[in-house]
């Protein structure tokens, strides 16, 4: 057995949260003497000094309530017996946990609760780990006095609408664990206590069934629940599990550490582990619940090949299927130069795996042909932080928030798209936090239980330049700036240009509301507001990046930060929220066509020098192709074979019509991955990937938190993915010889010198880190840029206000927007695999009440979306969500299309595609696309292909 | 490869480094841009392109290709 393998055991619970004080105080318990912060409750202090007092309302993750009378002490001159869960530590004290009188009290609070509980524990599906269970114990309960004829709860339904979890009301105690989880933790508001005294019960929004209600199963009220009422649909089936492994979540970029609870190689649960940095035991539904995709009967587990695309995959061996590839890519480079191969990684893939790709491509294809999915989301941000800050990453840690006053979100929707982070920021604008929202639609964080925007600057899709040139306006032109931060961190002679750029009256506020559609006071107001705050904080996703702008209003973005001195301490700071779990790391691995690892770029001689000795090659000094100069080149017949690992271009990437069109006129494409997904359907060779619970590795989150990925079964197809490219390094002839991802990252670490102290050994004592780590910071960086930014001096630059060229006409009088939800992530290849598909099984298409009566539409009908990319059919949705003029959509299923419609408009410095703004019209239809019956005949042939390649290795097996 | 398509590349580059009243600045700018991001191959797509006389380039694109293209040379 592994060493990660840790014998399976309920996390320790300290039963009310830590305290933060600095001052330290002493009391005495069972007199054990006790040193704790002040503020800590005297549950806690016990349980740090390793007496467990009874208790079944409190839990750690929870203010304290104070409702079981479990918890209950004698302490030394007060009266009576106060409850250790809610009484705070004071010096000096002197406290007793255990007595006869304590004993007696304890023993009848447990009988009162039992006499109302079913006692069939043999068969109940907590047995054996159920807090009821073993304070029943604890108390040494051992008669139940009133009977089990009395009044009761025994014939309660159970609610079974979730798919995750099943609700059994007979064995609640009302403890409320479960309604402050989804009030405190999760910030949803959920549930609720209804009723009083005997015939209080818990309920789901208007005591509606779970999955009808305003629950988002993020499965906190689950994880707090101490005994049998709220529990996983798994455990249920499976029973408990008997080991567990320490991991980190495969979907966002919050990067959540979980506790695969595993039976076996089986997964019982995943339970959001306390210790972890980035979520401190919180997660959303697709970390906790939606892992059944790994096991799922479409994952495929076989190598196949195929001549051209029109024809049956063969299942082959992993040797055939590898010297195929190996033979197809040196032709194809002997014929059309060494330039015409190139390789695809994914922020799916480990850091390790991406960067295994690109040393492929720089040193067995011996081109810089390599690119990533960040390039069609965060690419901008890698450009605009660089240029302005120094570093290519955001400058916080997710607890900064914590601390700021003033927050603002642009073009982000963390409730849908990091919900784990979103629920840290509900909490902390819950405490008064104000907040800013720069949106073009109402998303839920403008308003939601106990929040509401101080600001919601609605603005046009495509003018996010003109709104941050005019907040900077304000700033500048009111005497808001931080002049002493200015002057003493940032490059004096820039600030005086960017000052005299931004100070233009056509920047003010008024100037710019015709464009952005935003009134002038309420830029002026959030301006203002942000600008005055001790700490103000900026966070932003996909709506500042996929712009043909993203780089400009990134810059734009930082230099407002510097501006207001909002850098370098916690509580502020600049932070882009990834999309996928690695964007970060796929980033950092140097898998851009222009840089190596650690954002060095290629033309730098030096840094050549290093790589060309450790790797024995030469290194190219030009940059290599992006992923759409990829598809431009094979369109051209330049560009012939593609590695693709871990990423889905066919659906994910705009205008699927010149997407398609390049894939076909490749001459071998060779695809890694766990489905036969919409790029495999134009492959010639598939190599079986192996899910995040089949291999090591780490994942960098938003925060540049360096994670690791822990096996927990074996590969189902017999390797995990680092293995597959170095296989097909060797078979080119270029010899790699790793024998585990630590000598990866190891590597990584010798070469780049934001990684130096980086290694699995660190990782695992400290359990996560942050880069930079190296000498200068031997445990990490939480905050960046301190004491000055990594570049030297903060370097303003100028944001002049472009147009995009996407803009409506009478033809395409509407502009489209597209984005995420919850449940489902990106392609949706996992989500849609699983239960997910309860909240979310189709894309649609949002748009206002007067968009949609002028023409007909109502909800629920066929409507065809059309640009001057291509035309689709989605249902549609009416909803004051967007405004006049925008209609929304989401892209998680590849028959919506949605990316049949986008064009190929990008971002000027990065070519990240301008998926937030499309000029469209929407008109009512009875039939879908003609893309859509065209991909539907499509996609019938390749799954036809798939099925013979299945029979005939049946035949021959 | 479609040159058009690099053509309104190196317009849109163009058009967002453009500002002040040194353009000589913002042409240096431009093509410092594309030898940093651009493939060799899509940089002698375009210097072929201009040579050949184009007139679809910015004034400012077009001064920071021909930069490119006098760089060429003096390589070649
Ligand atoms: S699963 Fe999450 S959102 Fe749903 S009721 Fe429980 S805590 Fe609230
Ligand atoms: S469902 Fe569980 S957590 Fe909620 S009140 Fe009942 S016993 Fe407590
Ligand atoms: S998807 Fe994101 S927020 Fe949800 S559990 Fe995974 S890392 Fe955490
Ligand atoms: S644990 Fe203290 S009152 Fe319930």
């Amino acid at each position: 057995m592994s060493a990660a393998f840790k014998p399976y055991r309920r996390a320790r619970d300290m039963g009310t949260p830590a305290s933060e004080s600095e001052r330290i105080v002493t009391l005495t318990i069972d007199g054990e003497e006790v040193s704790v912060p002040e503020g800590t409750t005297v549950l806690r202090a016990a349980a740090e000094a390793g007496i467990n007092i009874p208790k079944l309302c409190a839990t750690d993750s929870q203010q304290p309530f104070g409702s079981c009378r479990l918890c209950l002490v004698e302490i030394e001159g007060a009266k009576g017996m106060p409850a250790s869960c809610t009484t705070e530590v004071r010096e000096g004290m002197h406290v007793q946990t255990q007595n006869k009188r304590l004993a007696d009290v304890r023993r009848n609070v447990m009988e009162l609760y039992i006499s109302d509980h079913p006692l069939d524990c043999l068969t109940c599906p907590t047995n054996g780990d159920c807090e009821l269970q073993d304070m029943a114990g604890a108390v040494g309960l051992r008669e139940v006095r009133y009977g089990y004829e009395g009044a009761n709860h025994f014939d309660a339904e159970k609610d079974t609408s979730n798919p995750y979890f099943t609700f059994d009301p007979t064995k609640c105690i009302v403890c409320s664990r479960c309604v402050r989880a989804c009030d405190e933790v999760q910030g949803t508001f959920a549930l609720t206590i209804d009723g009083r005294g005997f015939a209080s019960k818990v309920a789901a929004s208007q005591d509606q069934p779970f999955l009808d209600s305003e629950c988002v199963s993020c499965g906190a009220c689950v994880q707090a629940c101490p005994t049998a009422t709220l529990t996983e649909n798994s455990l249920i089936e499976m029973g408990q599990p008997e080991h567990y492994v320490v991991t980190t979540c495969a979907y966002c970029g919050v990067g959540c550490s979980f506790r695969a609870e595993m039976k076996g190689s089986e997964v019982v649960k995943m339970i959001p582990n306390k210790d972890g940095h980035a979520n401190h035991g919180h997660s959303c539904v697709k970390g906790r619940f939606a892992f059944g995709y790994a096991t799922h009967k479409e994952r495929i587990t076989k190598p196949m090949i195929r001549e051209t695309i029109h024809e049956p995959w063969r299942e082959v061996s992993w040797e055939e299927a590898i010297s195929f590839t190996a033979a197809k890519f040196k032709s194809i480079q002997e014929k059309y130069g060494k330039g015409a191969v190139g390789g695809i990684t994914s922020s799916r893939c480990t850091n390790e795996e991406t960067y295994l790709v690109q040393k492929l491509v720089r040193a067995a294809f011996g081109n810089n042909n390599v690119d990533t999915c960040a390039r069609v989301c965060h690419s901008p941000t890698g450009y605009g932080l660089k240029a302005t800050l120094g570093e290519s990453a955001g400058t916080q840690a997710f607890d900064s928030v914590m601390k700021a006053d003033v927050i603002m979100v642009i073009g982000a929707n963390p409730p849908d798209a990091h919900p784990v982070f979103a629920s840290q920021m509900k909490q902390r604008l819950r405490e008064g936090a104000k907040l800013i929202v720069v949106d073009p639609r109402a998303t839920d964080l403008v308003r939601s239980p106990h929040i509401e925007a101080d600001y919601h600057l609605a603005l046009k899709p495509g003018t996010n330049v003109a709104i941050i040139n005019a907040l900077a306006h304000v700033v500048l032109s009111e005497g808001l700036e931080d002049k002493e931060f200015i002057e003493q961190r940032c490059d004096t002679e820039a600030y005086q240009d960017w000052r005299e750029f931004i100070l233009d009256p056509k920047n003010a506020p008024e100037a710019v509301e015709a464009e952005t559609g935003v009134p002038a006071e309420n830029v002026r107001g959030a301006a203002r507001l942000y600008a005055s705050a001790p700490n103000g904080a900026i966070y932003y996703g996909l709506g500042v990046s996929e712009h043909a702008q993203g780089s400009t209003m990134v810059m734009g973005i930082a230099n407002l930060a510097m501006a207001t001195g909002n850098l370098g301490r916690e509580g502020v700071g600049v932070n882009p929220l990834r999309g996928q779990n690695n964007v970060q790391g796929s980033c950092d691995m140097g898998s851009f066509p222009h840089e190596l690892p650690g954002y060095r770029h290629v033309s730098d001689p030096a840094v050549r020098a290093l790589f060309d000795q450790e790797w024995g090659v030469t290194v190219q000094p030009e940059p290599g192709f992006r992923i759409p100069n990829m598809f431009d080149a094979a369109v051209a017949g330049e560009f012939k074979g593609l590695y693709v690992q871990g990423e889905d271009v066919a659906q994910s990437d705009p205008d699927t019509h010149h997407v398609t069109a390049a894939l076909s006129s490749l001459e071998c494409m060779v695809v890694q991955d766990l489905f036969l997904n919409e790029t495999a359907k134009f492959a010639h060779v598939f190599l079986p990937g192996s899910s995040f619970l089949e291999k090591n590795g780490t994942f960098t989150n938003a925060e540049r938190r360096i994670s690791p990925v822990r096996k927990v079964m074996e590969p189902l197809a017999g390797y995990e993915d680092w293995e597959v490219t170095q296989l097909l390094s060797n078979a080119l002839g270029y010899p790699m010889s790793y024998s585990h991802p630590r000598e990866i990252m190891d590597e990584i670490a010798r070469l780049t010198p934001t990684f130096t102290g980086v290694s699995y050994e660190k990782l695992d004592k400290l359990g996560s880190i942050q880069w930079p780590c190296n000498d200068h910071a031997v445990e990490g960086t939480p905050t960046m840029h301190i004491d000055e930014f990594v570049r030297g001096k903060g370097l303003f630059r100028v944001t002049p206000y472009v147009p995009t060229d996407e803009r409506t006409t009478p033809m395409y009088p509407l502009l489209l927007t597209t984005g995420r939800i919850l449940s489902q992530y990106n392609v949706g290849a996992q989500t849609r695999r699983t239960a997910n598909v309860s909240w979310h099984d189709e894309d649609v298409l949002e748009i206002h009440p007067h968009d949609a009566e002028q023409r007909g539409i109502q909800t629920g009908d066929w409507v065809g979306l059309k640009s001057r990319a291509g035309e689709t059919v989605l249902r549609a949705v009416i909803t004051e969500r967007v405004m006049p003029g925008v209609v929304y959509t989401t892209f998680h299923h590849p028959e919506s299309g949605a990316n049949v419609v986008t064009t190929d408009n990008s971002d000027w410095a990065t070519n990240c595609p301008e998926y937030k703004v499309t000029a469209v019209q929407a008109h009512k239809v009875t039939k879908l696309s003609e893309w859509q019956q065209n991909f539907e005949t499509f996609t019938e042939e390749q799954l036809e292909f798939l099925r013979q390649a299945r029979a005939g290795a049946e035949e021959l097996g | 490869m479609d040159v058009r398509k690099l053509v309104r590349m190196a317009n849109q580059i163009a058009a967002n480094l453009d500002y002040g009243p040194n353009k000589e600045q913002v042409v240096y700018a431009t093509a410092d841009h594309l030898r940093r991001f651009w493939s060799p191959s899509m940089l002698q797509l375009i210097v072929e392109h201009y040579r050949s006389g184009d007139a679809e380039l910015s004034d400012l694109a077009s001064r920071a290709v021909a930069r490119l293209a006098e760089e060429q040379q003096n390589v070649a």
